[in-house]
């Protein structure tokens, strides 16, 4: 469905994305786009939402160049970042234009717009003016717009600021759902949790390169380059003897009642771990991985790369 | 590779609608009637409008009715006759409009630079062009479409009650719709360039009106310098008002052929130039 080779943009002098490449099959399924502010991830999409031509490479969708293309267009959908809309205007109003731009027109047109604003929750309050709706229900109306022709591939830059937990996970929810039905949805963000509970499928993106890409497990286990710390609460002076033993040990640090080791390949060593102290052989009472997280990993490939 | 994944419903038909620069456009059109600036307008200029035919009918009862005749003297100073008055026939809205077009026209980009929702319509088959063809049609469509009963209805009226004696030339649209259509453009193009270079719609009222009064100085001081008369081509305001002079053969238009075509040209060049570039996908970007 996508499909990027070597494709670059540039602003002028100044690098917006790495020649990159990659691919995203057919078929429904939710991709992240993770990355800090500035690492490309508005670059990355405005190539494939076809605003802008790379710079270099190649990019494709559906198997074809997106840029000033609507056959491509007619397809995708886009939700650009931000929640503001002319605030005089009403939504329902606007997504009539929005899906006559589209191609849509008379019954067609009526029911689209119908099936969209169902689709988002706002069916009952599509005749309110834009001044008169919460953010929540502005990125909504965003988002219906997207849908109104049935789009293949969903394009959503940073959905969930600004929004409150509640709508945030309405949001979620939708876009489970529009996965669900068939819908391949690329989301952008620069906060990991939002990220995660979504989907377990990411590319991350650093300082306009692409860092890494796979499910979140795929990525968990880059961890494994990495020394990893945990800490263990009991006696320390026997969690020490036993940690010293290990051969993924890297650093141990001691703390009053507590010995915080930095191991390499924790896969490995936490079974052990836990065997030790269910055997009784540790004296063990809790165990804290301090960094073994989405986070953890984010800055480690970005410290890698920095 | 499926054109559709099989779990998707089918794909609405998209091959019904309309060319988008006429979507935006009527969608512009009917945003500015529901708004109450659009209804005030309206009913300025119908008003205006409406006493414009008053004075017409008046002219061919002076004429006609015995007991109005001793106002007829008296109304031959007001109904000048000859080309002064074919062009002055949309004089009464030249300046009016001028600020419509400021008050309408200066939001037309600025309004959508400023909730960013060019990149949305992009992000649909909609190219730059047909964003600009769009704007550029409203702007200059209103102008025309304000002036045209303007021209039109003393013409019909004049023909109606006194034929080729009336005092409308029979071929007074002839040459006003066309002067008409210049001057319609040359505003359409200078507003959207201007609201074009503004983030906010009341800044791009400001730059309309900045640009048209601080145009009009410009040239002032240069004819006022160099005593030229050229330097007048560049007065937007004059530019309008001078083609239907011209065109309609006024003997002492307010702007002359050659510095009027060269100053039509280099506004409407210069400001769609500046919309074209300030509203390219790269400049909306996400």
């Amino acid at each position: 469905m996508i499909s990027l080779d070597r494709a670059s943009l540039r602003y002028g002098p100044i690098l917006g994305l790495s020649p990159t490449t990659f691919e995203l099959p057919d078929g429904g399924g939710i991709t992240g786009l993770l990355g800090p502010n500035g690492a490309g991830k508005s670059s990355l999409l405005q190539l494939l939402s076809g605003l802008l031509p790379p710079s270099g490479g190649e990019v494709r969708i559906f198997g074809e160049a997106p840029f000033r293309n609507p056959a491509v267009l007619a397809r995708l959908g886009l939700v650009p970042e931000g929640d503001r809309l002319p605030t005089g205007l009403r939504a329902d109003r606007w997504l009539r234009m929005m899906g006559e731009l589209s191609g849509l027109s008379g019954e067609a047109l009526q029911a689209a717009v119908a099936q969209a604003l169902q689709t988002v929750g706002m069916a009952d309050r599509a005749h309110l003016t834009f001044a008169r709706m919460s953010k929540g229900m502005r990125q909504r109306i965003r988002l219906a717009q997207a849908l109104l022709h049935g789009p293949e591939l969903l394009i959503l830059d940073e959905p969930f600021n600004g929004l409150d937990p509640e709508a945030r996970l309405t949001l979620m929810a939708l876009l489970r759902d529009l996965a669900e039905k068939g819908t391949r949805i690329l989301v952008s963000s620069h906060i990991l949790g939002e990220i995660a509970q979504l989907t377990d499928r990411i590319l991350l993106l650093f300082r306009g390169r692409l860092l890494a890409e796979g499910t979140v497990t795929e990525i968990r286990q880059l961890l494994d380059r990495h020394p990893v710390e945990l800490r263990l609460t009991g006696e320390a002076q026997a969690l020490a003897r036993w940690a010293v033993e290990q051969p993924e040990l890297a650093a141990l640090r001691m703390e009053e009642d507590a010995v915080v080791i930095s191991v390499r390949s924790p896969r490995d060593i936490l079974p052990r771990l836990q065997k030790a102290a269910a055997e009784g052989g540790i004296p063990l009472r809790a165990l804290d991985p301090l960094d073994l997280n989405l986070d953890a990993v984010f800055q480690y490939l970005t410290k890698d790369h920095a | 590779m499926p054109i559709y994944a099989p779990t998707l419903p089918p794909a609405p038909d998209l091959s019904q609608g309309h060319p988008p620069a006429l979507v935006l456009l009527r969608f512009d059109l009917a945003r500015l009637w529901r708004q109450k600036i659009g209804r005030f307008f309206g009913f300025v200029f119908t008003a205006i409008l409406l006493i414009q035919t008053a004075w017409i009918y008046a002219k061919f009862l002076m004429q006609t009715n015995q007991t109005l005749r001793p106002l007829e003297e008296y109304s031959k100073g007001l109904f000048a006759q000859g080309a002064d008055f074919q062009a002055s026939l949309l004089n009464p809205t030249m300046y009016l409009l001028w600020f419509l077009v400021a008050l309408v026209g200066g939001g037309l980009v600025a309004r959508d630079s400023l909730y960013r929702v060019r990149p949305l319509m992009y992000a649909h088959p909609v190219a730059p062009q047909d964003y600009l063809l769009a704007k550029l049609g409203f702007a200059s469509a209103l102008p025309f479409a304000i002036l045209l009963p303007f021209a039109l209805l003393p013409w019909a009226l004049s023909l109606a009650l006194a034929g080729v004696h009336g005092p409308v030339w029979v071929t007074a649209p002839l040459r006003l719709l066309p002067a008409m259509a210049i001057s319609s453009i040359l505003m359409g193009s200078l507003a959207v360039g201007a609201s074009s270079l503004a983030s906010t719609p009341r800044a791009g009222i400001g730059w309309v009106l900045g640009l048209v009064l601080g145009a009009g100085t410009l040239t002032s001081m240069l004819h006022g310098l160099t005593g030229l008369r050229l330097f007048d081509g560049l007065n937007p305001v004059m530019l309008a008002e001078a083609w239907p002079q011209l065109l309609v053969g006024v003997q002492h238009p307010l702007v002359a052929w050659v510095p009027a075509l060269l100053g039509t040209v280099f506004h409407i060049g210069l400001w769609t130039f500046v919309a074209a570039s300030r509203t390219r996908p790269s400049e909306a970007v996400i």
